[in-house]
């Protein structure tokens, strides 16, 4: 079987290493437009913070991949895909033939519309690289923009460095299309008790020379016009079946760039998390090789925002639930929102309620 | 075999993969830390460290388990005292 994985993140790397397991024979291709081997983008916070050396961020050596005899190419970018005659043409004008085919492109960071140098998007380990530069040039101050994951790990990094941060969100508070007006609340006044203060609603910052860092941290898209001219069904990701099929054969897809059938939460959504992700390369691993067990997974999420910890599991879109239980209150420093549909908890999100996780992950499960 | 399952808290961000892999091994505190457990039991209390006895199978699990980790909190130590994971 010659399997070639357009990707080389956490989802098309594990998928590499489990067909492997499976399948002594199979011709493995990974075509990366990163040049950096396999790392972790959840370590690059610890990282920024200096918690680990950057030689720790990285889960692969360049060595594991011909170890493997895995064919690594890195700084491919594929151009097209011909789905009919089974190839794809790639940047360097080379023709690679497939078997079978994994979609595992992941997603790019949303920018402003402005730019400079002091403008940081931290996705990459070389946005990592840039944003510490940028703190090791002694900034007056920084600006985040965003309400979500980055934002906050923004926020902490600075803080980490002693760097005075504000924030401006989108929405009213942040994960405004989650969250309710009690967990941003509570969000809020955490942060502005640390020295953080939050202006909602803003607009894109107009970003000037004046040695303030622009953090801008406000979301991720997947790239899809390379799936869509090639055929394959596309929405808001790369279209999938719970067994993360496309709809053309042969073709697959995983990771932030699919749009899967959860069967946990019943329906096709996109999930831009490191643990589905990472299972998502496992299991479809295992459906390429022959073995067609469905994907099913409650994911979960955890950060916290200058200690405060917050917990996303399973599907938390506010306009995806029919109703949306809210409990506990920013007052008594702890908020949980519970996520039905169809009359079934399909996500929660816990705010300082570290110990709701099992039972509720378990409830969503169904177990 | 025995194995020693180390969890570092300062590094551990309760993304809790470890769990959704190896639930008797592996659960989150109050902290949002994932502590480490023996076969689903708590010999001596919670505790971030333990040797434990497994199977090959087992051995196996555990170290997709600390695999799994997006932080490399999860470590992973033979009798010998070897660290089998992360590699160094």
């Amino acid at each position: 079987m010659r399997l070639v994985i357009i990707g080389g993140g956490i989802a098309g790397v594990t998928a590499a290493e489990e067909v492997r397991k499976l399948d002594s024979d199979a011709e493995i291709t990974i075509l990366s437009e990163e040049f950096h081997p396999l790392y972790s983008r959840v370590l690059l916070p610890h990282f920024i913070k200096g918690k680990v050396s950057r030689e720790r961020v990285f889960l692969k050596k360049p060595e594991w991949y011909s170890e493997k005899n895995i064919d690594w190419q890195p700084g491919v970018v594929v151009k097209s895909i011909d789905t009919n005659n089974k190839f794809v043409h790639t940047s360097e004008e080379r023709e690679i033939e497939y078997d079978k085919l994994l979609i595992v492109t992941g997603c790019d960071v949303r920018t402003i519309g402005e730019d400079g140098s002091n403008v940081s998007y931290w996705r990459t380990l070389d946005d990592t690289d840039h944003l510490l530069k940028l703190i090791a040039s002694n900034p007056a101050k920084a600006t985040v923009f965003g309400g979500g994951f980055m934002a906050c790990e923004y926020v902490n990094a600075f803080a980490h460095h002693g760097v005075s941060t504000s924030v401006l969100t989108r929405g009213p508070w942040f994960w405004s299309k989650i969250l309710s007006k009690e967990s941003g609340t509570l969000i809020n006044a955490h942060l502005a008790a640390r020295g953080v203060d939050v202006t909602p609603n803003a607009t894109e910052p107009t970003v000037m020379d004046d040695n303030t860092i622009f953090g801008i941290g406000i979301g991720i898209h997947p790239e899809l016009s390379l799936m869509r001219d090639a055929g394959i069904e596309v929405n808001e990701g790369v279209k999938t079946n719970e067994y993360l099929e496309t709809n053309v054969p042969d073709v697959y897809a995983a990771g932030d760039v699919a749009e899967f059938m959860d069967v946990t939460a019943g329906r096709q959504r996109v999930v831009g998390n490191y643990m589905n992700a990472q299972m998502q390369g496992r299991a479809v691993a295992k459906i390429i090789c022959g073995e067609k067990v469905r994907f099913e997974l409650v994911s979960s999420y955890a950060t916290n925002a200058l200690g405060l910890e917050i917990i996303f599991i399973g599907d938390t879109d506010r306009n995806a639930a029919d109703s949306v239980e809210v409990q506990g209150s920013a007052r008594e420093g702890a908020v949980s929102e519970r996520f039905f549909r169809g009359g079934k908890l399909v996500g929660a999100v816990l705010i300082n309620k570290n110990l709701e996780r099992k039972v509720i992950t378990d409830e969503i499960r169904g177990s | 075999m025995k194995l020693r399952v180390l969890v570092d808290p300062d590094l551990c961000i309760g993304a809790a993969s470890c769990v959704t892999i190896m639930p008797e091994t592996f659960q989150m505190n109050g902290e949002n830390k994932a502590f480490v457990l023996d076969h689903g039991k708590e010999p001596g209390g919670s505790s971030y460290e333990r040797w434990i006895e497994v199977s090959d199978a087992e051995k196996e699990t555990v170290i997709l388990a600390a695999q799994s980790c997006p932080t490399l909190a999860v470590f992973i130590f033979d009798e010998a005292g070897v660290q089998l994971y992360p590699e160094l």
